[in-house]
């Protein structure tokens, strides 16, 4: 039984004890004092880890990150990068003729290095001036960039307004944030996501919450200026030591513990297959339920955390093509960090905006009901309910012998129950738009018409030849819709109102005008009374939405274990 | 003064593990629903029914009130057949705890959902700290104090812990695992086996054709576990080969006995009434059957015992249809390659 680690904190810290009582309308988190208080916590706990008994001397753990880091600059170029490496050639010097208190010295410099790359510049007074930006922005992307045009079509401003739905347990979820704080887990299909989320939490009357985005995305002047004034701080995957992990997880947890709403993408990065998430990723998931027991240690108020799973539904997804692209190549290999996709070009963000409002295209975001840190389901009052539905304690999930004990094996196994959880929701909360199920009878048609080819070969038989009778898609199509219904009425999926209502014909010509819009070329395209699979690609990619239901009969195209 | 363990289910084996628990210096609650039987366990220190003579730690107090056995004890031992399993499992759910520790004890699936001991206890309560202790422990070989050995498996270290602190003593050997799908499915599936091995040893075959039925059938085990997901290497382990041994051998284990009535030519009911106690096999025969339905696993023998189990094979038939199967690869390499299946 170890005794709830409280690292030594400088006396100038004091918001963990304040609790409530700090000001939390302001939110306004001086940067340099969570900094200081995860530094702490890293040190401490690495400290605490090399006196154990097999436990890990600091001088290794330094010579990891020095090791891992030197791998990863010897591909990185640009003024960070110049800098990391100056830093880092410091601390080699150093290294070899630090004694135990060097050692925690160095230790200390790099994981502070770490917290300041980390840390938001999260601000309440520029939060407020970027979300009346935001839309402005967004409008100015879409009459690229011309002022004169967004004073000419003012209109277009509300008009965004009408493009992202906003569904499911909102009232449910103001209610939560009265009782603890929230972590926000939605699905993530494009870098998109983090400002339509960002934007949601504003229309919802939300609080600004706290997120994590990709480091890459903060050199996109424009998006990144909104990332960092909407509340991001940054997460480098490609930094892949355990401080660097170690020190982003404590960040997380500290925002949460300071009560600051916070978004993840747990499934890690953007689904490559346009799948939806299957396995997430369980360090920053965790960082909840740390949180939670550091909460319930220190006794605060309202030490509940409750994460909302949310799915965000496109009918069309910015990114697409590269990331089908990046799956058929990279599926079952180690997959690579794409540094340059359509959301690095401006102009093809504009092209997808307007492609959305000409259309009249309607993104989906659905808020599901919210979970507690160990997966069981939370009531509108907030407590926690056993699988039948009964009201049960979740802070006894962490006692030992009357202490809330620090048992991460235990805590992991939490947090892998509250993944299959939060990934089962996505399933049931997944709004099913036109172009998903078009495209999943077109590739169960094209697939019965070559039985035994393995998705590899059926898609480089396919081709802008293949021309699919369209009466036998509307059969297929039909029969999807009947089953998507049943699925609906058990609670199993969402429907868009056009496949609500059974409406074949409806279904198809919004899909093919969706497909029409956006792409380099249209995905699927009628020609007489035949649908060509104009894109065979993209046609796998928006039916990969709808994988995992047992749609017609089919099987499962992705393949366990690749990437979702 | 460490908690008492509770023992849900005072059958033939939840008496042993009672009888353990108390060896190893705990006192221990045992719940049974039958108040005659528990008058006698805490008077007379016997459960005849069960356990004939064997006289019992008088460390043990038997209850009919689950809450009241339940409430303050650690860890709670779970050793309820499977049919009743699920219902247990609910009136458990009405007043359980995040905290409580439990494992269990059950050898076998839910007849009409398939699904493990563990995935109804997630389904009924909301106890997660779960384990399940499995192995060749024939009850009346551990109440007449012979040594045994046994895996307790479960996700949270803590839970093994307990498992070990519960049972381990001078009679128990316990090893430990994190394999908890696969120790259930090695404790259920190698009923099916074990009630073979009964009918080849009453159609005295021999044993050199019994252990070829032995080892096909540990290899059709790992085969199906592989199947839905589970490691094989559990198999190797005392909650598969460990167990396997011994019931395949010992006259005293139920499904071998099964076995062997039938060759005698009593029917189904006929054979299970003789026992007077649940075969768990019985009911895993057809879940296996159920399983695989409509999916390419060749499992042979399984499909041999659950013909003459439920559809009235007679057994020399059986074999005599499995001793003219083709012969293919002695061990499938595939099934132990990482990511596999």
């Amino acid at each position: 039984m170890t005794p709830p680690s409280r690292p030594a904190v400088p006396p100038a810290f004091s918001l963990l004890d304040a609790g409530r009582e700090w000001d939390f309308s302001l939110r306004v988190i001086n940067e340099r004092v969570v900094a200081s208080e995860v530094v702490g916590r890293v040190v401490e706990r690495a400290r605490a880890g090399a006196a154990k008994p097999r436990g890990r001397p600091l001088e290794e753990l330094v010579n990891e990150t020095l090791y891992q880091e030197q791998g990863r600059l010897r591909r990185a170029h640009g003024e960070r990068a110049d800098a990391d490496r100056a830093f880092y050639a410091r601390v080699r010097h150093e290294l070899p003729r630090a004694g135990g208190s060097g050692q925690v010295r160095l230790l200390t410099e790099i994981v502070l290095h770490y917290a300041r790359e980390i840390a938001g510049h999260f601000d309440a007074r520029v939060y407020k001036v970027a979300t009346s930006l935001l839309p402005f922005g967004l409008n100015a992307l879409v009459t690229s960039l011309s002022p004169r045009r967004v004073l000419k079509e003012r209109t277009l401003w509300s008009d965004l307004d009408q493009h992202l739905v906003i569904e499911g347990e909102v009232e449910a979820l103001h209610r939560l944030k009265a009782r603890g704080t929230v972590v926000l887990v939605p699905t993530h299909s494009s870098n998109l996501d983090s400002v339509l989320m960002g934007y949601a939490v504003y229309r919802m009357k939300l609080p600004p919450v706290t997120y994590g985005a990709g480091l890459n995305l903060f050199d996109n002047p424009l998006i990144g200026y909104f990332m960092r004034h909407l509340g991001a701080y940054t997460v480098d995957r490609l930094k892949t030591d355990p401080l660097y992990r170690e020190t982003l997880k404590e960040y997380a947890t500290l925002t949460i513990e300071l009560g600051q709403d916070n978004l993840f993408f747990p499934g890690g990065t953007r689904s490559r297959s346009g799948g939806l998430e299957t396995h997430l990723k369980k360090g920053l998931l965790g960082t909840g339920l740390a949180a939670y027991r550091n909460n319930l240690v220190h006794k605060k108020a309202e030490p509940r955390v409750y994460y909302v799973p949310i799915t965000l539904s496109y009918p069309l997804v910015l990114e697409a093509a590269t990331l089908v692209e990046d799956y058929l190549a990279e599926s079952g290999k180690h997959r690579y960090i794409i540094v340059d996709d359509e959301f690095s070009r401006v102009q093809r963000i504009v092209q997808f905006l307007r492609g959305l409002m000409e259309v009249d295209l309607r993104i989906h975001l659905r808020v599901g009901r919210a979970l507690d840190p160990f997966g069981n389901d939370v009531d509108d009052e907030g407590r926690s309910l056993d699988p039948r539905g009964r009201a049960i304690e979740p802070s006894r999930y962490l006692l030992h012998d009357g202490e809330y004990d620090d048992d991460p094996v235990r805590d992991a196994e939490y947090t892998r129950s509250l993944a299959e959880r939060i990934t089962g929701a996505f399933r049931r909360e997944n709004t099913v738009l036109p172009t998903h199920a078009v495209a999943y009878a077109v590739l169960d048609l094209a697939r019965r018409k070559h039985p035994g080819f393995d998705l590899y070969r059926l898609l480089r038989t396919l081709g802008p030849e293949t021309g699919l009778p369209q009466r036998e898609v509307e059969e297929r199509l039909e029969r999807l819709l009947g089953e998507l219904k049943a699925l609906a009425d058990k609670g199993a999926v969402r429907l868009e109102k056009t496949l609500a209502a059974g409406d074949v014909g409806g279904t198809l010509r919004q899909a093919l005008r969706s497909f029409g819009t956006y792409h380099q070329t249209p995905v699927l395209e009628r020609r007489g009374v035949r649908l060509h699979l104009t894109d065979p690609k993209l046609v796998f990619y928006y039916r990969n939405r709808l994988e995992g239901y047992g749609l017609l009969g089919g099987p499962d195209l992705l393949a366990a274990g690749s990437p979702s | 003064m460490s908690a008492p363990v509770a023992v849900l289910g005072a059958g033939n084996w939840g008496t042993g593990v009672a009888q353990l628990a108390a060896l190893a210096g705990n006192d221990v609650r045992l719940w049974s629903r039958s108040a005659a039987q528990c008058e006698e366990l805490n008077t007379a220190h016997t459960n005849k029914k069960y356990t004939g003579d064997a006289a019992l730690s008088d460390r043990i107090v038997a209850t009919t009130d689950l809450r009241a056995a339940v409430l303050g004890a650690s860890p709670i031992l779970m050793i309820v057949p499977s049919k009743a399993f699920r219902e247990v499992a609910r009136a458990l759910g009405d007043f359980a705890t995040p905290d409580l520790v439990l494992l269990h004890g059950t050898k076998g699936l839910e007849r009409e959902t398939h699904k493990r001991m563990s995935e109804l206890l997630a389904e009924e309560t909301c106890i997660r700290q779960l384990g399940v202790v499995s192995g060749p422990n024939i009850a009346t070989e551990i109440l007449a104090g012979k040594p045994a050995g046994t895996v307790v498996a479960s996700h949270f270290p803590r839970v093994v812990e307990e498992g070990r602190r519960a049972l381990a003593g001078p009679g128990l050997r316990l090893f430990t695992s994190d394999d908890v799908r696969g120790v259930e499915y090695a404790g259920a599936f190698k009923n099916v086996v074990a009630i073979a091995a009964g009918m080849a040893d009453a159609l005295a075959v021999g044993e050199n054709a019994k252990a070829m039925l032995v080892t096909r059938g540990i290899a059709e085990m790992a085969r199906l576990a592989a199947f839905l997901g589970a490691s094989p290497h559990v198999f190797f382990g005392m909650a598969g080969l460990g167990d396997l041994i011994t019931t395949c051998a010992s006259p005293f284990s139920r499904n071998h006995r099964l076995g062997a009535a039938l060759v005698k030519g009593l029917s189904l009911d006929e054979a299970v009434k003789s026992l007077g106690m649940v075969a768990e096999g019985v009911n895993t025969a057809r879940a296996a059957h159920e399983l695989v339905h409509g999916h390419h696993v060749d499992l042979p023998l399984f499909e041999r015992v659950y013909r003459v189990v439920h559809h009235g094979l007679a057994p020399d038939a059986a074999l005599r249809e499995l001793m003219r199967l083709p012969v293919g690869i002695d061990i499938d390499r595939a099934l132990f390659r990482p990511g596999a299946p």
